[in-house]
């Protein structure tokens, strides 16, 4: 076995109702006024009402009271974090709550680190560059699929540059992941999906991550696949139905601890260029790419990818090389069965000229997802992947 | 206790470290056909060098920051440093754990490492010629 190291620093309690108990323990954290992070549509769809009746029923004083931003657009920027720390910093805030999908919990992580150390927060950017502890941060999730509310890394697109920019540091996954499935039922079909799909990436890509799998992140792939293969597509067609939809919640945060301690890989990257240069949808762009990374990796990880199958249930195959083809026929069905876009041009991205699809690929070849890779890509293979998926 | 105990002891061996990997063809020609800026910043000692291959023709060893403005910067221990050298450290890992940290498009720098891992051996005979051989696992 090869050496690892595996760390979880983000508490995790689940439970219908749990989002109640927002309040208290975020003052137990040490919180006297929080920054409250959220999206206006979920705020207006009253998805957030009994995190704030709690808030409202505590015992804070006038001047302590919350001070709500709900102003993330689905894939946040620059000048939303901007915005959002500058508000918590007018109003003295200590403290951060992020109620919202991956964009939302990705802004408040940032405005963290704003907030904290004041200053531009572009120094920050990179991987382990946060000195010392962020204020307490609370997070719920209100999609099941991106694992930032146990992640240490944020990603905010940066619209000038069409790029996405990384933060990552051990004091920037949350304090506390509140899982409440009874917040995530008001997500659309197309949306439970693609998110769904999403952590179904981080698992297979954790998985296959070669260089830093251990038999703790392993543990959490395998059984995060085995809930989402069994209940993503009831999640998807019937959005009351609160155990699957409690499955795929506890199964995205599963993949989240996954990749925070495996990495991700070659489809992460080609999702976060392509995210970042048309602006589509990450959990579908993941879905579009993901059986097309799986059949690049194919060569350097079929014993892998053959013990998911067989583990899944997907094929009794002993050859590896034939399990792990059927893993990726299940993935593609599993896509299918949900409803979710096969090929970029779905996803509204435009057919683009040679040396345009070089610079996309150069900006996939350099993102930090990539590292972790099992098979290191060329350009021309990261540019055969996209056309393939297009 | 730290490897090396000063800036100076820290820079005669990197130094001369990444004077024969300029001298030899396959990895200075690596470097320079990256043009990348690869700054190093060191801890326990504090040290930063630079190695800047930015014109394709001269890979130029720093003592310091330089003048142009780092492409990818990573900072570690010294410790750290050392031990990767020794081919000990495995990077990726590392970043994940927090040992190392990076500013940039690391995956260029890392790109790199195929090439670099051959100057491992020379690390170790750069230590015993420099009469550090207690340094160098048996």
């Amino acid at each position: 076995m090869q050496p690892f190291a595996f760390h979880s620093p983000t508490k995790i309690t689940f439970g219908e109702d749990a989002a109640c108990g927002a309040y208290e323990v975020t003052r137990e954290l040490g919180g006297k006024r929080t920054l409250i992070v959220t999206d206006a549509n979920l705020l207006n769809a009253g998805v957030l009402a009994s995190v704030l009746a709690a808030f409202e029923n505590g015992n804070d004083s006038a001047s302590n009271q919350p001070i709500i931003f709900d102003e993330v657009p689905p894939d946040s920027d620059l000048d939303c974090v901007r915005s959002a720390a500058s508000l918590a910093r007018r109003a003295g805030c200590d403290s951060v709550l992020a109620v919202g999908g991956g964009s939302v919990i990705d802004t408040a992580k940032v405005a963290n680190i704003c907030l904290a150390y004041g200053g531009d927060l572009l120094d920050y950017l990179g991987l382990n560059n946060l000195p010392t502890k962020l204020f307490p941060m609370v997070a719920i999730p209100t999609t099941a699929g991106t694992g930032s509310e146990v992640s240490p890394v944020a990603l905010i697109r940066d619209r000038d540059e069409q790029r996405k920019l990384l933060f990552g540091s051990p004091f920037l996954a949350p304090d506390l992941a509140i899982l409440d499935p009874k917040l995530i039922v008001s997500l659309p079909p197309s949306l439970t999906a693609a998110t769904g799909l999403d952590a179904l990436t981080h698992d297979l890509e954790s998985y296959a991550a070669l260089i830093s799998v251990s038999p703790f992140s392993d543990a959490l792939c395998l059984e995060s696949m085995r809930l989402i293969f069994q209940f993503l597509e009831r999640a998807t067609k019937c959005a009351d139905d609160m155990e699957a939809r409690a499955a795929t919640l506890v199964a995205s945060t599963m993949a989240g601890v996954a990749f925070t301690n495996a990495g991700v890989g070659l489809i992460h990257a080609l999702a976060h260029a392509t995210g970042a240069k048309y602006g589509t949808h990450h959990g579908m762009t993941n879905a579009v790419f993901l059986p097309h990374g799986m059949e690049f990796n194919l060569e350097s990880v079929a014993g892998r990818y053959g013990s998911a199958a067989r583990f899944l249930g997907i094929s009794n195959e002993l050859d590896d090389d034939k399990a792990a083809r059927e893993l990726i026929k299940a993935v593609r069905s599993l896509v299918a069965r949900c409803g979710l876009p096969t090929r970029l041009k779905d996803l509204g991205v435009p057919a683009i000229s040679e040396s345009e699809l070089e610079g996309l690929a150069c900006a996939a070849s350099t993102d930090a997802a990539i590292i972790f890779n099992p098979r290191e890509p060329s350009l021309t293979e990261i540019i055969g992947v996209y056309k393939r998926a297009y | 206790m730290a490897v090396f105990s000063s800036a100076e002891e820290m820079w005669q061996v990197m130094s001369t470290l990444w004077e024969r990997i300029k001298a030899d063809p396959e990895m200075s020609g690596s470097l320079l056909k990256s043009k990348l800026i690869v700054q190093f910043r060191y801890r326990d000692p504090e040290w930063v060098l630079t190695i800047d291959s930015n014109d394709g023709e001269d890979m130029k060893i720093i003592n310091g920051s330089g003048k142009n403005k780092a492409v990818v910067v990573m900072s570690m221990k010294a410790d750290v440093a050392h031990e990767f050298w020794l081919g000990r450290v495995n990077v990726p890992l590392a970043i994940l754990t927090g040992k190392i940290a990076s500013q940039g498009p690391t995956p260029k720098a890392l790109a790199l490492l195929p090439v670099i891992r051959q100057a491992f051996p020379i690390y170790a005979q750069i230590l015993e010629e420099t009469g550090k051989k207690a340094l160098v696992p048996k």
